[in-house]
């Protein structure tokens, strides 16, 4: 298959312009006191330095975060205000849990190829380390109601309701409202479901770090992140880690079982603070602006499992969802170049591969003749993702498009057709949103 | 013959008349007749308190539906439960009695705007290795009686209550499987508070002390204050999903109680048809530290199956004492 794939007639083409991120830092640490607003306006900033976007109205900004304050219910038009950018740039939040950053990108993407905008900013931020506290719902329904009384009697009748446990915090959770189990308990349900080794788990773990290593070692990164609060290359990534380090670990999710349990803090992602962008236009706006053209957002698709009591795996939606996008767009693996999987653990990367891999997960669960196909290693996350990098929420989708864009833009041609790339980011909820890019 | 109630009858009234009934039987040292009370109980113009549903469906943490859930239900007529268990002439005391199981077959869907009829009874008192058991059965029928919506059967046990004339069965299967149960990897946890017994009285109306308080449950012999099992089954049934068809029927065994606070373990397993369409759920929950099995049970479509896997079989339908004549 070696057609590139084209538009549909009446649509233009969006293309990746480039990216912009901060580093990211493991929670607790150098962002520990910096808000989401702080950090996306940071990212914000060094992206409108980088294109030369100062007092520039973009037809669009979209961005979000996991965990966001109620305040922040105009967090990036907040940032919008807070940049370099024209006032009058409009701006709006979106969410979608860890595929916040690349619904934003697809979104906007699909305006530019209606029209609708010639240029768009995406981006995501999360802060693990300064996440929202709401008061208990007992006392905040007291609080309601106190602000709806209108005598003083009632006002007294309604403080007097509250009780000492209505004065402890409610703090966020990584639970799924659904199960009370915790991401990584759900992970480790699937990975023992897909026979995923331990030490599978740890060699993706360390290859994730010594790419990523590699990677800021050749100045990849230069453009791609501006450093911030001291930080200039992510905390989290350990470039002299070794498989003897990362076998040392104990298994932290799924313990109880026994033999199976091979999910470790080093295969896992940890609770990161970060922020990214992606300056997407249309071919004449780039133009225009005299700015690079990197990439091609081709196509997009979302897709959803149901998890709840265990059909499929929580973070498994992106293998259900990339079989679609490639039938769509008359593609198979083997037509892929690069493969950015979000390592939200090694184990969900390796459960994915194992089901495409799966004759009888293709045949029963993707209406396939046989098995989906394989992913070549060697074009898996070469510069290195989400275990090294760390994941901070909304902002991982932002750090893998504007990645990714530039790995194809310098791969150029393979076999005479521009090389392509594809994303794919599960995400809470038993979702996940997956995307095409084409190297220009 | 039956006794028609006026208005549905409060629990707290009835907790402390089943306290004054024990204390007159210690008194009198009577020794009761192994027989049960013949007449059911019926209140009829009963509805749900909308303030008390929401609160309710927001303590299972799920949506807030116009339609009633099975388990809200169960708390709507447990108070005519409790007016049968609290006739003079009925043989074991109400308080420190143990919840062993419920059936319920869910006919139609119940609205809160729904006026009912509500008719209970007791059945089937009969010796266990550990005391005396006796089924209370609650029908839930629209307000002119014509159509069953729901029919629940709740197995109690008074603990070392022996009456005379009933055979105590021996040491048959004893809980020993309890031993060998080997936790699957769990699909839900819950974390409940040591207020979790409070938080449900406070939606259903069930204050009984074993659940309000370590200090009242002490008073009835337990070292800590434990969940109300049909806080355990409405939750479990809200974690299976809802809504189900129009037509379910669930089961529930108790088999050790939830001393508060815990962190319970559970598996929950579906069955679809070869359309996709739901079929069934089984589920169990276990003590997150000690594996101890808490409680089992099944959801299905449509009509009950009998269960035979734990305990023994629970009639759902059938001839019993004091059945009510389908009117």
């Amino acid at each position: 298959m070696n057609a590139t794939t084209t538009p549909a007639s009446g649509v233009r083409k969006a293309v990746v312009v480039g990216g912009n991120r901060i580093p990211f830092a493991r929670a607790g640490g150098a962002y520990a006191h910096s808000s989401n607003q702080d950090m996306l306006t940071a990212a914000l900033d060094g992206l409108v330095a980088r294109f030369g976007l100062q007092d520039e109205t973009i037809g669009e900004v979209a961005a979000g975060a996991v965990l966001k304050h109620s305040r922040d219910f105009n967090l990036t038009r907040e940032a919008v205000l807070g940049s370099a950018l024209s006032a009058t740039t409009p701006a709006y939040d979106l969410q979608q849990a860890c595929a916040t950053g690349m619904e934003a990108v697809i979104g906007l993407s699909n305006k530019i190829k209606l029209g609708q905008l010639d240029s768009a900013i995406a981006g995501g931020v999360d802060s693990a380390s300064d996440a929202p506290i709401a008061v208990s719902e007992g006392l905040r329904a007291i609080l309601l109601d106190l602000n709806r009384a209108k005598t003083t009697v009632d006002k007294v009748r309604i403080l007097a309701r509250i009780r000492p446990k209505d004065l402890s915090p409610d703090a966020p959770s990584t639970g799924e409202p659904r199960t009370g189990l915790s991401m990584g308990e759900h992970q480790a349900l699937t990975t023992a479901q897909w026979k995923i080794s331990r030490l599978a788990q740890d060699e993706l773990a360390l290859a994730s770090h010594k790419n990523l290593a590699a990677a800021y070692d050749r100045h990849f990164f230069d453009d791609l992140i501006t450093p911030y609060r001291g930080l200039s290359r992510d905390s989290n990534l350990r470039a002299d880690s070794t498989m003897e380090k990362l076998s040392t670990l104990k298994p932290v999710f799924g313990r109880n079982l026994g033999e199976a349990a091979t999910m470790t803090a080093g295969n896992s992602t940890p609770l990161t603070d970060g922020a990214s962008t992606v300056l997407l236009a249309s071919e004449d706006w780039a133009a225009a602006h005299e700015l690079p053209m990197l990439a091609n957002v081709v196509d997009g698709e979302a897709g959803a499992v149901d998890f709840v009591h265990g059909k499929d795996g929580l973070l498994m939606a992106p293998a259900f969802a990339v079989p679609r996008l490639l039938a769509r767009n008359g593609l198979t693996l083997a037509d892929i170049d690069y493969f950015e999987i979000h390592e939200a653990f090694a184990g969900t990367v390796l459960s994915t591969l194992a089901a495409w891999e799966d004759e009888d997960f293709g045949k029963t669960r993707l209406g396939l003749d046989g098995a989906f196909g394989s992913v070549d290693r060697d074009k898996l996350n070469v510069n290195g993702s989400s275990l090294a990098a760390g994941h901070p929420f909304a902002a991982t989708g932002g750090r893998l498009v504007a990645t990714l864009a530039k790995m194809l833009h310098e791969r150029g041609h393979v076999d005479g057709r521009p090389a392509r790339g594809l994303i794919s980011v599960c995400a809470a909820g038993g979702q996940g949103v997956v995307a095409l890019l084409e190297a220009r | 013959m039956d006794q028609q109630l006026t208005e549905m009858p409060l629990l707290s009234k009835l907790y402390l008349n089943a306290a004054a009934t024990a204390a007159k039987q210690r008194l009198l040292r009577t020794t009761p007749v192994a027989a049960l009370p013949a007449r059911a109980v019926e209140v009829r113009g009963v509805q749900a308190d909308l303030a008390k549903l929401t609160a309710f469906q927001h303590l299972m943490g799920k949506p807030a539906r116009d339609v009633l859930p099975s388990g809200y239900i169960h708390a709507l007529a447990f108070p005519v439960a409790m007016s049968v268990m609290v006739q003079d002439d009925f043989p074991l005391p109400l308080l420190g009695m143990v919840h062993l199981d419920n059936a319920v077959e869910h006919l139609a869907p119940v609205r809160f705007t729904d006026v009912l009829s509500i008719r209970a009874w007791a059945r089937e008192l009969k010796g266990h290795r550990s005391g005396t058991q006796v089924q209370l059965v609650a029908e839930v029928r629209s307000d002119d009686g014509l159509s069953l919506l729901w029919r629940g059967v709740s197995t109690y046990l008074a603990k070392g209550i022996y009456l005379p004339g009933l055979d105590k069965p021996g040491k048959g299967p004893a809980p020993g499987d309890r031993a060998i149960f080997a936790p699957p990897q769990p699909t839900a946890r819950w974390q409940l508070g040591v207020d979790t017994g409070r938080a449900y009285a406070a939606v259903s109306g069930d204050f009984n002390p074993i659940h309000l308080s370590v200090l009242s449950a002490r008073a009835l012999g337990l070292r800590r204050s434990i969940a109300h099992g049909m806080y355990a089954a409405a939750r479990v049934l809200a974690d299976i999903g809802s809504p189900k068809p129009d037509h379910f029927s669930w089961n529930i065994s108790f088999e050790s109680p939830i001393f508060l606070p815990a962190q319970v373990s559970l598996h929950i397993a579906d069955t679809f048809a070869d359309d996709g369409g739901w079929q069934g759920s089984e589920f169990t929950a276990w003590n997150a530290h000690s594996a101890r099995v808490h409680f089992r049970g099944s959801v299905v479509a449509g009509a009950a199956v009998p269960r035979t896997t734990v305990g023994q079989p629970i009639p759902v339908t059938g001839a019993e004492p004091g059945a009510a004549p389908l009117r």
